[in-house]
């Protein structure tokens, strides 16, 4: 089959709204948002969510689900989810192998879950319920981190087994995988190397911020460096095409700035998905 | 659960670090990086709450505004999965805690409802009404509200007063917000004590102008119900022009 249809997407954010409905806007093969912030929404934005997603695709990439939580699923917020993605008709729900919740109080951010063994048992039994209750498989981020807790194996082992025995796929965040190279040290192409590949079924790229000479943040508010761009042309040419999205949630540039990283993304996987190969990422 | 109790208390302590700052002692732990989630967690709680309750901000002194994100940060568990909706928890948090009577600010709660009601109004889920006549009899039918809206009781008038002012003129003052159907604009309506009766019994009993001034009837002294009847009147016109009232209500008769 010859790879034909390759999707660019980008984040849909309230501060750039307005460029996705008109013309000579952002035009990006499919939008991106968190359900958090549109479940349940009416009035003005309600009217903007609606009229953007009838014309463009919609991915999830969610925020509370807490994978990692001790405590049970939130079966109500998935409840609304499962509704939600049978409204919008979405290709993928996504969320960050990360916790975000704990004794029962929401954090509203990605805690890093230890890698260690019973971590993994008890996120494969949670993506095993979740996804029965969704009735379709998840898909979960490598999580950028700033630090590691009381880990007894390596990053790569943690993903891999977690996806390996639990069956969801893989969201693959590149600038993730840069950044937690950067900051603890290790081979990003070694790590990429290492990821099971054939489960991504999802790929993010975004920017990030250098606070100190040694510790870099996953802002998403800043353009996409070149190193990142390099891995990321590293990674595909090993992969089937997926989805590739854009994230920049704040600090936006003017909207050419914005077109040019999509452009650039769209340059290198036209690159490496003109070939003959499967495709398993259509939306 | 298939944490080890030992993992399951490293979660706990990394997320109580988190949220009161304690200082903890986990182990392979990198210290500059479990900075930066206290750091990360408490501004996207701040920058939340600044946005939501931007006079709040600007009326506190920075460590009263500190205080409270701090107390609240450390002391409520958050229980919406939508972050946008926390500051309603917040204004709930602050009630309930009388910040305002510490800080000397005990216009505070009313000051933090006020704000979140434009929020709450502006976002609530789309009411889709009945289908309604545009033209009936404004005493004897029925009328279909607007559902789009909100009614708050306040003690301090912080939406005719700047908050320190609002101190001298405590009372019981009724505060009408709502979604404007045709641009979907927040718009507020003071309600007269006379009128927010007469406004609940319509939006929220279903019953008609005549059937209420009836029931008013029965308590008041007759020479009264002429100059009520009279306002009353304005009261659903005015309520019309402002699309708080859409229509009148169909009879559907077996």
């Amino acid at each position: 089959m010859v790879k034909e249809d390759i999707n660019i997407g980008l984040g849909f954010r309230r501060e750039i709204a307005g460029n996705f409905l008109e013309e000579g806007g952002l035009h990006p093969d499919f939008i991106e948002v968190a359900p958090e912030n549109w479940i349940d929404m009416g009035g003005y934005w309600g009217d903007v969510f609606k009229k953007v997603t009838d014309k463009y695709p919609l991915i999830l990439h969610g925020l509370s689900l807490s994978i990692g939580s001790p405590e049970e699923p939130d079966w109500a917020f998935l409840k609304k989810v499962k509704q939600f993605i049978k409204d919008y008709h979405v290709a993928v729900y996504s969320d960050h192998l990360t916790f975000a919740k704990m004794d029962n109080a929401h954090l509203y951010d990605l805690l890093p879950i230890p890698f260690r063994e019973d971590a993994v048992k008890h996120v494969v039994q949670r993506i095993k319920e979740v996804q029965d209750f969704l009735e379709r498989p998840l898909t979960l981020e490598n999580a950028s981190y700033y630090t590691s807790v009381a880990a007894e194996m390596t990053e790569q082992q943690f993903i891999s087994s977690i996806v390996e025995e639990s069956g969801c796929n893989l969201l693959l965040d590149v600038n993730n995988v840069y950044v937690n190279a950067f900051n603890h040290k290790y081979d990003a192409r070694e790590f990429i190397d290492a990821m099971p590949l054939g489960r991504v079924t999802y790929i993010h790229m975004a920017g990030h911020y250098k606070i100190q000479p040694d510790l870099i943040i996953d802002t998403h508010g800043e353009a996409i460096i070149d190193p990142v761009f390099d891995l990321f042309d590293y990674t595909i040419e090993k992969m089937a095409p997926v989805p590739v999205l854009l994230e920049r949630d704040f600090n936006f540039p003017e909207m050419e700035e914005l077109k040019t990283e999509m452009d650039k993304l769209r340059t290198i996987c036209k690159k490496n998905w003109t070939s003959d190969v499967v495709q398993q990422g259509n939306i | 659960m298939l944490y080890s109790k030992e993992t399951y208390k490293l979660q706990q302590e990394f997320t109580r670090w988190c949220r009161t700052g304690e200082e903890i002692h986990l182990e392979n732990t990198r210290p500059e990086g479990l900075k930066q989630y206290r750091r990360l967690l408490r501004n996207n709680i701040n920058n939340t709450m600044k946005q939501a309750f931007p006079i709040a901000v600007s009326i506190l002194s920075e460590k009263e505004w500190a205080t409270l994100i701090d107390d609240f940060f450390a002391g409520h568990d958050a229980q919406t999965f939508q972050v946008w909706k926390l500051p309603f928890e917040f204004y709930q948090f602050v009630s309930k805690q009388s910040y305002g009577i510490t800080f000397k600010k005990p216009y505070l709660s009313d000051l933090l409802h006020f704000e979140w009601i434009e929020i709450d109004v502006h976002t609530m889920p789309d009411q889709i009404p009945e289908p309604f006549k545009k033209k009936g009899d404004p005493k004897k039918d029925r009328i279909e509200v607007n559902k789009e809206y909100r009614l708050i009781k306040l003690n301090f008038p912080v939406h005719l007063y700047a908050a320190e002012e609002s101190k001298n003129h405590t009372g019981n003052y009724f505060l009408l917000a709502y979604r404007h159907p045709d641009n979907f604009e927040v718009r507020f309506v003071d309600l007269p004590a006379l009128h927010t009766l007469f406004f609940e019994k319509i939006a929220q009993e279903g019953k008609s102008v005549q059937e209420i001034l009836k029931e008013i009837g029965e308590a008041s002294s007759p020479e009264l119900m002429p100059e009520i009847e009279k306002n009353i009147s304005k009261f659903v016109e005015t309520m019309f022009d402002q699309k708080i009232f859409l229509g009148y209500q169909h009879i559907y008769k077996n």
